[in-house]
């Protein structure tokens, strides 16, 4: 088996470029130690398995995910690493090949978006370039398609077939080869480090790599440890980078080739005068998302749900229930299937089409180069709570699933901004609690669904923000943010890969549908149809009527007149969908049309909102638990976002119930 | 009117990380910075250096270019 690595800087097409040579991830596991997730995937007939390392500019890190890259080649040993580079941007793109290329690993660089390039009116010279740098140097253009065969050609190699690469030799200023020299010949005689890893690990060490020093540390390396605050004093860090940049600006001059020049970088200059427009940036961003709600929820996915909730709750159930009865099941089997499983896990099955359309926005934006522009605009309104823009983007992402909306908080350089951000992530309405409104909007509000979804999505992000500057405030932050923004081409969004996109962020709720769904569902049928003496015919004897007369009192304040939802909302903290599913048993109805007249029976508009506001807000679902215990690598985060969360959606929830009774 | 092509002065004065990251970015000493857009309230700047466009903080801005932190 060959392994290969792909590495690279953000923003140049690498998981494209993933995505287009493997034809199916061979799994998708997490990097040991942290939850970032590590995608590998098999070339097609081949034996050769392909590694999507994160997107890092550097190997020195910065944020956490970069961290996984540098450790990854301090641990394992691919046996080729594909340096995968933006050809419009080639200069800063080789300074992490430079690192690379010291390593002494076998390395094929790519220079990909190789037409963004051609229409900016310039070329490289492969062959010199190759000569420079010590290694083969391809074109390619994933999104084309452009260059793969070549590619696919080269890292489709038996292991004993990989020529090696001898380590890229710089001309440091001579202290600093020095200090290379001196350090690289201690590591290899007195600790047996391999000559051409020592040389890279004295390179590192020398650059103030934190990940590389920290390992110096753990393996007692004293050649190094010994010299840091020469090497600091000296400022020699500062003197790699200028020789390798001085090194990539000469290697740059002497391979470009002018080609006749053309217009498109004219097309992103336009699309950004309008789209950042200092004044005009907020509401496009605003219209935009008002745009995604209005496709998701009243033009194309409620459309679609409705059309499968009409198959699943007709033909499907009476079917199964003849089928069932035909047979002679029990009747209790009879019940367990019909009213159990086909309404629960069918019932959130009908959301699909809703979710996977708002997915499919999400897609569109990140694969045109927007979510960029949305970090630039939104910066200002958050540097007023003491976040940066780039904290947009998890919170955006949590809208699809709070899980990998925190886990995308990763790429925020400040540890506190990255706990605060942890922190109020669950409050950004993740796409399980859209099932519920939906129902409710459905009962009481038919004619502003769109509006009424649109104000929780807000109320959620304004309370986001106000507990960040809460924890701002509290925390004492005041480290100044790094707010570097990189604002890339923008590309017309490809079908494949936003498809590759949508499915990638959906597949985790049909998973869910299957396994925890289906669990809670089971869970609530035999709470609603059982109670100590054993089975029974009326839901009002079962175990879940009694749970949720003992809590009605408690939810009378906010409007909540039934136990039904009561029971529901607590089987909602194992996953938010199960939330409506479990409705769906409880008030003992086959179709989401039966529901919704009954739901509209036990609201009025008020309480409906009220108990919204409540969904919205309140304990986060186990897997989000799961995730903020193990990226802050403590249990009291976790166990403080449980108690928090509750405490603020139910003061929120009274608050709208009472104040809305007082006015109506 | 605005002037909007500046040369980086300096660095000092910035954190390292953001030094760093920008240095990652291809910028030093020397580089050519063209403002493509200030955003009101001192906020981000669009600033376009070896034919990329990036984001960065009016604080950063005005330590790149030499003026004073206000």
């Amino acid at each position: 088996m060959t392994t290969v690595a792909l590495l690279g800087n953000p923003n140049t097409g690498k998981t494209t470029l993933f995505n287009e040579l493997t034809d199916k991830y061979a799994y998708v596991g997490n990097w040991t130690g942290v939850t970032v997730e590590k995608k590998v995937g098999q070339i097609r007939h081949s034996n050769t398995e392909v590694i999507d390392l994160p997107g890092v500019y550097s190997l020195s890190p910065i944020t956490k995910d970069e961290s996984v890259v540098t450790n990854y080649l301090l641990r394992d040993s691919p046996d080729l690493i594909l340096n995968v580079t933006n050809a419009s941007q080639l200069k800063r793109n080789l300074l992490l090949s430079i690192e690379v290329l010291e390593l002494g690993v076998p390395v094929i660089i790519t220079l990909n978006m190789i037409d963004d390039l051609k229409r900016s009116g310039h070329y490289y010279d492969l062959k010199t370039l190759s000569t420079e740098l010590g290694c083969p140097v391809r074109t390619s253009n994933a999104r084309n398609k452009e260059g793969l065969p070549q590619l696919k050609a080269d890292l489709v190699q038996n292991q004993a077939d990989i020529k090696p690469n001898s380590p890229l030799q710089l001309n440091y200023p001579i202290m600093v080869s020095q200090a290379i020299r001196q350090a690289t010949k201690a590591l290899t005689t007195d600790y047996q480090v391999d000559a051409k890893f020592a040389r890279w690990l004295a390179i590192q060490y020398i650059n103030d790599n934190k990940v590389v020093r920290k390992y110096a540390v753990a393996h007692h390396l004293k050649p190094l440890l010994s010299q840091q605050a020469y090497y600091d004093a000296q400022k020699f860090s500062d003197q790699i980078f200028e020789t390798r940049l001085s090194f990539i600006e000469a290697t740059l001059a002497t391979a470009t080739e002018q080609l006749h020049s053309t217009k498109h970088v004219a097309i992103t200059s336009k699309i950004d005068k309008v789209v950042t427009n200092p004044i005009l940036g907020l509401p496009i961003f605003a219209g935009i998302f008002f745009l995604m709600f209005k496709l998701s929820f009243d033009w194309v996915g409620t459309p679609l749900s409705h059309q499968l909730d009409k198959l699943l709750s007709g033909p499907i159930s009476t079917w199964a229930n003849q089928f069932l009865t035909q047979v002679g099941a029990l009747p209790m089997l009879r019940s367990l299937i019909v009213n159990g499983l086909i309404a629960g896990v069918g019932g959130v099955l009908t959301f699909i089409p809703q979710i996977f359309t708002l997915f499919a926005c999400i897609s569109i934006l990140e694969d045109s180069g927007y979510m960029a522009r949305a970090a630039l605009v939104t910066d200002r309104i958050m540097e007023m709570i003491g976040l940066n823009g780039k904290a947009f983007i998890p919170l955006i992402i949590g809208f699809g699933c709070n899980v990998t909306g925190i886990m995308a908080a990763r790429t925020i350089e400040q540890p506190k901004e990255r706990l605060i951000t942890t922190l109020i992530s669950p409050f950004m309405s993740c796409s399980a609690r859209l099932p519920i409104y939906s129902l409710f909007v459905a009962a009481l509000f038919p004619r502003n669904q769109a509006v009424i979804v649109l104000s929780l999505y807000f109320l959620g992000i304004v309370v986001a923000l106000l507990m960040a500057k809460f924890y701002h405030v509290i925390f004492r932050a005041k480290e100044h943010s790094v707010f570097i923004v990189e604002l890339p081409q923008y590309h017309i969004p490809k079908l494949s890969i936003v498809w590759h996109g949508t499915w990638d962020k959906g597949k985790g709720f049909i998973k869910k549908a299957g396994t925890i769904i289906f669990a809670g569902t089971v869970l609530i049928w035999l709470l609603s149809n059982f109670n100590a003496h054993g089975y029974v015919t009326q839901i009002d004897h079962s175990f879940a009527a009694s749970l949720g007369q003992i809590l009605l009192p408690i939810f009378k304040p906010i409007g909540i007149t039934t136990w039904q939802p009561i029971s529901a909302l607590l089987t909602g903290v194992l996953a938010k969908e199960v939330i409506s599913s479990s409705m769906m048993v409880l008030f003992h109805t086959a179709n989401q049309g039966a529901l919704i007249g009954m739901i509209g029976g036990s609201f009025t508009a008020l309480s409906a909102y009220a108990l919204l506001v409540f969904v919205l807000l309140y304990i986060p679902c186990f897997a989000t638990i799961g995730t903020i215990k193990s990226e802050t690598g403590s249990a009291k985060w976790a166990a403080y976002s449980v108690v928090s969360s509750l405490f603020i959606s139910y003061g929120l929830a009274f608050l709208i119930f009472q104040i809305g009774s007082l006015l109506t | 009117m605005i002037m909007n092509h500046f040369m980086i002065k300096k660095f000092n004065g910035l954190d390292d990380a953001t030094t760093q990251r920008l240095h990652s970015l291809g910028l030093q000493v020397g580089s050519d910075v063209t403002a493509v857009r200030f955003y009101p309230f001192h906020g981000p700047v669009i600033i376009q250096v070896d034919h990329q466009k990036i984001g960065i903080r009016y604080r950063v801005f005005q330590q790149l270019t030499g003026g004073d932190v206000s």
